[in-house]
């Protein structure tokens, strides 16, 4: 017999099912109609003949069957029949039925709505050419990784053969003037490189060239589909059009599709850098974003140490510039994503535990249901059915479980995920792309099926192979000593996991409560920020520059309800800023003695503004201009820094420009004041050595470094947020400039700590179900085998043991399992914390909260346990458990408080 | 496919293979054949020839299709594939050698042991 046979005979069998049906039918009515007819050839009556050619036929219906049976039956045919019949148990166990498919929904929900963010945010490859190809390169510098020198971009463009394509950009925003309101938009100033290394083309018009990215040529602007869509109504004849930017006419030339965002910064806009030849001699700058394609055939490590050699030829030229600076590369999606990476990873084991926790309690359920069952089983194999026939009666059973947990999954996890766009950190790149697609909607599947045999084969298994003649005697519940192994062996696993996720948790609440304790330096009550961006055409003269940002203070501080405004270049966790290399005086001139410092330029009253406190020397006074001393304020940090031990009042640095005779003139700046620490990047964050100088003694060129931006500050009597007047006062002053970012302080605070608050809310949720899970767990256990020792119970009760022994004897089992859970788990824990430390905000080496976890764990395991063991006792003297119970969880109660607090 | 020589479905498989081995035959005329053959001297169980049939059909001996029966009724058609006459060629030595041994057997006289 051949094989094609079998397969064409199997695949119409199970394909063409009803086809072949209605042909044995008609195959069969042919023959005993014929031999009917042949009966009354020979003169039968035609009634007599019909009932005499059935009779002779046999049973027809049998006869149907065998033929099915000799076509071969479709293995599809019996999977549904599997399936059916697994699905009535169910049906006839509701409450067994409901709770399962709820654990595993919730286990599986979980699961799929993480899986659908790593998805989005992690794994989809980045929407450009050939992603694997596209690196990222930065300069090393003692232990810092600016971006490029314009000066060493161009060397490196140069003299580099490893790229087919390399380009840099910087992140700029611009004024946008389209007869409306103003509009700050986010864009990238980029060389004529930029659209070819990511190899993606406009879905409109054109890019800019490499022509068009010299200095003197037209302006120039590519815009994205976004902004196209909402600012210019998705007008196809858009490209040769002219909008007004930076009050400035620029000619659009195309439009980038939606999905293209190469840095993932929500970019609108792609202006041509045009390097000036003074920028392109610049070596000192460093703030460029350079990216390169590879060109075929060459490797990441080949290009990199090309690299090192540029970078070495350059450390030559340029010593004071170069010297100590190497060049480094990584794919672009490990340095947009990376910091993700730990974080998400975490999510995704931790949802992983919570599904095992949820197999776990099914398995269970199923042992104690497969106990009850063993007859039913038994039965069926003395009738014949193969014991793989009967595992796999039992699996399709657990599959229906399954699916429908899955099911019921896929709407939790539908739900969850727009919770998380919804809620999560507006900072995680791509989040608002997870979406529960097929990739999803498989993964879904793919888990209910895993969990189906995770929590289905081991009682399948067992049930099978279980010998006919003790099941059928098995009302003496004697049996289901290694049973009750597997058991215990699920719940210790159980406790284990769920520990692992509450002493997680546990460390991200004390590190989220920890740092809502940390003093961000100073008072950030009733403060509003909102950043302000003058146009360079318009206000490239450094005076005029200031004059405006001086009346704009002005006219701030006039309004109702202002106590006083300021400006700063960038406001504490606004983000960003500008650092720079300061030489104490006394040291020579080497790029070793150089102190990187975070620079703020502010106007005098900044500092009494934000209530930043003065803890030696004097503030800035109007009188700061650069017709005086110059003069600069330092934070403890820098102070200790650069003079540790030494009063700082009156010594000088070095910094921010060069005297008349060139780049080894210093330029000196005297210290005359020390003000506290800022938390300036997060609550969560190290504060760096920082200085303030006043915009009035602010080099020209420092107008460039800032963009003409800075934060307005306004300190407030409270009340309600003065928007409306604030955009008013800036634009009464300098007309169609936005003012952009407006909000609280408090606002940037909690924006700054959003993904870890984001992640200690999932974590402690996941932690919560997984303790609520395993206290089902052991509850369930516990009931069964006090249930199957209610007789032995019985016994030892009739011998005089007290019902107070019996009652610590049960719990007592719970608290063994616990404890042995507990081992394990802590094992896990210490690993998981050491995990977990970067996300951490010094909570390192504290075993309080493993401590505390642990004691809630077995606590609630006993408390738990107190159901079975009072029904194992007398109801009548149950009050004593009662009494224990309570004192249980006074203690309980009073470490978890303990803990909050 | 090597069955041990089960005879009864062994013979039954047989006998239809060399029935349509004569010409396509549908179900009835099979049974009408066998019988006619062996001159009424075989009882066949009919409703144990359609088993056999499909049986035969699924291990890819015979093939069947619709066709018009002799009144003009719409009857399915068995015929013979290449691998069926070669197993009908197979099935029938074995059965002559098994006869033969059978037959040897059954002939033998105690003082040829």
């Amino acid at each position: 017999m051949t094989l094609w046979s079998r397969v064409r005979s199997w695949s119409h069998t199970t394909f063409h099912r009803s086809r072949m049906e209605s042909e044995m039918d008609s195959e069969l009515r042919f023959h005993v109609e014929s031999f009917a007819e042949d009966l009354v050839g020979k003169g039968v009556p035609r009634q007599e003949a019909l009932r005499r050619a059935r009779i002779e036929f046999g049973a027809i219906e049998r006869a149907k069957e065998e033929c099915r049976e000799a076509r071969g039956v479709s293995i599809l045919d019996e999977i549904i029949q599997d399936l059916h019949y697994g699905q009535r148990v169910l049906r006839k166990s509701p409450g067994f039925a409901t709770v399962a498919v709820l654990t595993l929904a919730i286990g599986i929900g979980a699961t799929t709505a993480i899986f659908s963010v790593v998805d989005a945010v992690l794994l989809r490859p980045l929407s450009i050419k050939d992603p694997s190809k596209v690196m990222y390169l930065q300069e090393h510098w003692q232990d810092i990784f600016p971006g490029f020198s314009v000066g060493n971009f161009v060397d490196l463009k140069r003299q580099s053969t490893s790229f087919a394509a390399l380009c840099a950009s910087n992140l700029a925003s611009f004024n946008l003037d389209t007869g409306e309101l103003p509009e700050r938009v986010d864009g990238e100033i980029a060389t004529g490189d930029y659209f070819a290394t990511f190899g993606v083309p406009p879905i409109v018009g054109r890019v800019f060239s490499s022509e068009e990215d010299q200095p003197g040529q037209a302006q120039v602007v590519v815009i994205s589909e976004r902004l196209w869509r909402t600012r210019f109504h998705a007008d196809p004849s858009i490209a040769g059009g002219v909008i007004r930017l930076n009050g400035l006419p620029t000619t659009v030339l195309g439009v980038m599709p939606a999905s293209f965002d190469p840095l993932l910064n929500k970019t609108e806009m792609w202006v041509p850098a045009r390097f000036t030849a003074e920028q392109r001699a610049d070596h000192d700058d460093h703030y460029l974003n350079v990216m390169g394609r590879l060109r075929a055939g060459v490797t990441p490590a080949q290009a990199q140490s090309e690299l090192q050699v540029i970078a070495q030829r350059l450390q030559q030229l340029y010593p004071l510039d170069d010297e100590g600076r190497t060049f480094q590369l990584q794919p672009l999606s490990a340095v947009l994503l990376g910091d993700q990476r730990l974080g998400l990873r975490l999510m995704l084991s931790a949802v992983g535990f919570l599904l095992l926790i949820a197999c776990a309690n099914i398995a269970n359920l199923q042992l104690a249901r497969s106990r009850t069952r063993q007859k039913e089983i038994a039965m069926r194999a003395a009738l014949g059915a193969s014991p793989g026939r009967i595992v796999r009666q039992l699996l399709a059973e657990n599959v229906v479980l399954g699916l429908a947990g899955g099911v019921v999954g896929v709407f939790l996890a539908y739900w969850g995920v727009s919770w998380i766009i919804a809620h999560g950190p507006a900072e995680m790149p791509r989040l608002d792309q997870s979406r529960m697609d097929a990739g999803s909607l498989a993964f879904a599947g793919a888990m209910a099926l895993l969990c189906s045999f995770l929590f289905g084969l081991a009682p399948a298994v067992r049930s099978a192979s279980a010998r006919l003649n003790e099941a059928f005697k098995s009302s003496s519940g004697i049996s289901g000593g290694g049973r009750d192994r597997i058991r215990s062996l699920l719940v210790v696993g159980e406790v284990s996991l769920a520990l692992i996720l509450m002493v997680g948790a546990g460390l991200l609440i004390r590190s989220a409560l920890l740092v809502s304790h940390v003093d961000p330096g100073f008072d950030v009550s009733n403060i509003v920020v909102g950043r302000v961006g003058l146009p360079d055409p318009g206000y490239h003269d450094p005076n005029l520059a200031q004059h405006t940002f001086e009346r704009m203070i002005a006219a701030a501080s006039a309004l109702p309800g202002v106590e006083s405004a300021a400006v700063v270049s960038r406001a504490p966790l606004a983000g960003g800023g500008s650092s720079n290399g300061l030489l104490p005086e006394g040291k020579p001139f080497d790029l070793a003695n150089l102190i990187n410092s975070q620079l703020q330029i502010v106007s005098p009253n900044y500092l009494s503004t934000v209530r930043l406190p003065l803890k030696a020397g004097r503030d800035f006074t109007p009188q700061d201009t650069r017709d005086n001393t110059l003069v600069t304020i330092v934070n403890e940090t820098l102070a200790r820094t650069m003079w540790p031990g030494e009063n700082p009042i009156g010594k000088r640095f070095a910094c921010c420009e060069s005297g008349p005779k060139g780049r080894m003139d210093p330029v000196w700046h005297q210290i005359v004041g020390v003000v506290a620490d800022v938390r300036a990047w997060g609550l969560d964050r190290q504060v760096q050595p920082e200085f303030y100088i006043p915009m009035a003694q602010m080099p020209s060129s420092a107008w460039d470094w800032i963009g003409r931006t800075m934060d307005l500050v306004i300190r407030t009597h409270g009340g309600a947020l003065p928007i409306r007047e604030v955009q008013s006062a800036v634009a009464s002053v300098a007309p169609s400039v936005p003012i952009y970012r407006l909000s609280t302080m408090q606002q940037k605070i909690s924006s700054t700590l959003e993904r870890s608050h984001f992640d200690t809310f999932l974590l402690t949720i996941f932690a919560a179900a997984a303790l609520l899970l395993s206290s089902v767990g052991i509850y369930g256990v516990l009931s069964y085998m006090v249930a199957q020792r209610t007789r032995d119970i019985g016994i030892r009760m009739a011998l005089g043991a007290s019902q107070s022994r019996i009652v610590w004897n049960v719990l007592g089992l719970g608290v063994r399992l616990a404890l042995v859970g507990l081992g394990i788990g802590l094992l896990g824990a210490l690993a998981a914390t050491r995990l977990l430390s970067t996300l951490l905000y010094n909570t390192s080496s504290d075993g309080r909260n493993h401590l505390c976890c642990c004691v809630v764990h077995p606590a609630h395991g006993g408390a738990v346990g107190q159901l079975p063991s009072r029904s194992a006792s007398d109801a009548r003297r149950s009050d004593r458990c009662a009494e224990v119970r309570v004192k249980m969880e006074v203690v309980v109660g009073v470490r978890i408080r303990r803990a909050e607090v | 496919m090597d069955k041990q020589l089960d005879l009864l479905q062994g013979t039954l498989d047989m006998l239809i293979l060399k029935a349509v081995s004569l010409g396509p035959l549908h179900g009835y005329g099979i049974l009408l054949r066998i019988q006619q053959i062996s001159h009424d001297r075989l009882e066949i169980q009919q409703g144990s020839l359609y088993p056999a049939l499909y049986r035969l059909e699924h291990q890819g001996w015979i093939a069947s299709e619709w066709g018009e029966s002799e009144n003009r009724r719409k009857a399915k058609y068995y015929r013979l594939t290449a691998a069926g006459k070669r197993r009908l060629q197979a099935e029938a030595e074995n059965w002559n050698r098994m006869a033969d041994v059978i037959a040897g057997i059954l002939g033998t006289k105690p003082e040829e042991v």
